[in-house]
């Protein structure tokens, strides 16, 4: 009798491990299929010369493609590109910390507030890079058409090495801030009112209470913000992509990816394209850890 | 003579409490008109006439509001052919046949092995979940020349399998958000469900899943705008107009009226409105899934 209930016992622990095994499975297989086995097939491609989109004919030829993209001001430009663009990201989490802090005071209207800063975040990267392009527009555009001085030239902000990227700033701070706010209202919200009970009774003010308190109570959430921001940052294609499809004036508009894609689609250099992905995932992984390094220096977690 | 110090000094806090509102209202408002000049400007102007539009002469508002714009958005086909489709109207079909079926399975999937993850023991778990997450942290860049090749190979480039494929298997952030769902249900409930002899998956099916209704309709809208709003994924794979989605429509749309803002104006406007519309009946459900999904991390 005893025995029979712990061999019942086990049987149904048995069954749960291979319920439990089968159930769990299908994100793994799939990031198996369409992730790892990609990945792997990524790191042989960057050391081999690839004709088209087979394999066919193709060779290894060591480090060349590494070299290659190396050896193109191009590609440095393209990081220089993007990491400029990805300025935003920053301007993003320090705009969307002062407004959560504001939301959190007692006033009325702040779920109205709070829909409108959101929107931007729920319409298409298309829609909207089409709405920018026509708002810097030289000819037609709305600041051009608002600002332009009688008999001056309109501004060609699109046109301008010099002008191209800050736009784009401009739009990604519009576009990008909802995100951050809503984050940094969640995470203020979960402060604990203890917490400033204690400074005020050792007679802290209030931006003393926020510099020692509100901020090291939210840094995992600003940290968060700074690593999927940046990440994210360092991958953007579609906007500058969508503004101009040829790379812009001077190609400042031609980002990692989509010096990546150029290479890829237009020129069938797949070996090349794999090279430079993985050249941008190690830039990633490296900021990623100075990122995890210096966060332990400002990102309380208690 | 105290209770006139006191109430001027009562006075003067409720006015600094009335400046300091108002500046905390002024920088809100002013917050708001930012984000959305830029959106009622486009509104504006696709009203105008495409004559209007490109005055140099700039003027606020249309002489007379046009309809012209829309007619196009909603009229517009490629070809010359006769009963086609409008671009704009079949660019949402193929939108919602290509994301709804991967949102949906893909939910269920991710739903599932959240629950393994979250309430069963199995060899392994610990590791497939340290693998999961690592997934998240993969940039998806890497990924897309040897996809691409292999999708090409497998015959499925100028089809949507690959957008809707991959997505069937489930998320890995959906899986994280998921546990952290139902790691919050106690066990004694399960406990209870098997006495009364309900196998793990009937436990997940009749009791999981409807416990989390809310939590997986906040995944599943956003991973359906997600997928609504997605450009790169189809301008990589689609190539035939025919199964363009809404956002390749919008792209290649404004190409051809470049030169006749209002219309282009209209289509992004014409392209937004689903998603704003979703947003706004389901907006709980929408900041709460973000909100959660970004704070555990």
């Amino acid at each position: 009798m005893f025995l029979d209930k712990v061999y019942s016992k086990k049987k149904k622990t048995k069954k749960e491990g291979i319920l439990g095994l089968l159930l769990s499975l299908g994100p793994v297989v799939g990031f198996l299929l369409f992730g790892l086995v990609p990945m792997i097939l990524a790191i042989f491609m960057s050391f081999m010369h690839i004709e088209g989109f087979s394999f066919e004919g193709s060779s290894f030829n060591g480090l060349d493609n590494y070299k290659e993209v190396l050896n193109d001001p191009l590609f440095w430009k393209s990081i220089g590109n993007t990491l400029k663009m990805s300025i935003s990201t920053f301007i993003n989490i320090v705009l969307a910390l002062i407004i959560a802090f504001l939301l959190t005071k007692n006033i009325r209207g702040k779920k109205v507030f709070r829909t409108i800063y959101f929107i931007p975040y729920v319409c298409s990267v298309a829609a909207l890079t089409i709405m920018w392009k026509w708002i810097f527009n030289t000819n037609y555009g709305l600041i051009n058409g608002l600002f332009t001085p009688e008999g001056q030239d309109p501004i060609d902000w699109w046109g301008r090495a010099d002008t191209f990227i800050p736009c784009l700033i401009i739009m990604g701070v519009w576009s990008g801030t909802g995100y951050g706010i809503i984050l940094y209202s969640a995470a203020l919200t979960n402060v604990k009112g203890a917490l400033y009970e204690a400074a005020r009774v050792d007679g802290a003010n209030g931006l003393q209470c926020f510099f020692n308190v509100t901020l090291p109570a939210i840094s995992p959430t600003s940290f968060y913000l700074l690593l999927t921001g940046l990440i994210g940052a360092l991958q953007e294609f579609a906007r500058p992509q969508i503004i101009s499809g040829t790379g812009g004036p001077d190609n400042v508009g031609v980002t990692v990816v989509f010096y990546l894609y150029r290479n890829a689609f237009q020129y069938y250099n797949m070996g090349v394209a794999s090279a430079t992905a993985w050249l941008l995932a190690i830039l990633i992984v490296f900021l990623t850890i100075i990122n995890f390094t210096v966060s332990k220096l400002w990102v309380s977690y208690d | 003579m105290i209770n006139d110090v006191l109430t001027n000094k009562n006075k003067s806090a409720r006015t600094s409490k009335a400046i300091s509102n108002f500046c905390i209202y002024l920088v809100l408002v002013l917050f708001a008109i930012w984000i959305l000049a830029p959106f009622s400007m486009v509104v504006i102007t696709s009203f105008k006439t495409r004559k209007e539009a490109s005055d140099p002469e700039f003027k606020f508002f249309p002489e007379k509001w046009s309809f012209e714009a829309y007619k196009d958005v909603f009229t517009y086909v490629a070809g010359v052919e006769e009963n086609e489709i409008p671009v704009m109207l079949r660019g949402f079909i193929n939108t919602l046949i290509i994301v709804l079926p991967p949102t949906i399975i893909g939910l269920f999937m991710s739903a599932m092995s959240a629950y393994a993850f979250a309430k069963l023991r199995f060899k392994g778990k610990n590791w497939l979940f340290s693998l999961l997450l690592l997934t998240m942290m993969i940039p998806g860049t890497i990924m897309l020349t040897p996809s691409y090749m292999i999708y090409d190979m497998l015959g499925w480039v100028d089809t949507p399998l690959p957008l809707m494929i991959p997505g069937m298997f489930g998320s890995a952030t959906c899986v994280f958000f998921m546990r952290q769902f139902y790691s919050g249900i106690p066990d004694s409930l399960i406990e209870a469900a098997k006495l009364d002899g309900m196998g793990y998956f009937k436990i997940f099916w009749k009791i999981m899943v409807p416990l989390s209704v809310p939590a997986l309709f906040a995944q599943g809208i956003l991973g359906f705008i997600g997928g609504y709003n997605d450009y790169f994924g189809p301008y990589l794979y689609l190539h035939d107009p025919e199964w363009y989605t809404l956002q390749l429509a919008l792209t290649s749309f404004s190409g051809t009226y470049s030169i006749n803002i209002p219309t282009v104006m209209a289509g992004a406007i014409v392209a937004i409105i689903p998603a704003l519309a979703i947003y706004v009946v389901a907006q709980k459900y929408f900041i709460e899934g973000i909100a959660t999904s970004g704070m555990k991390l």
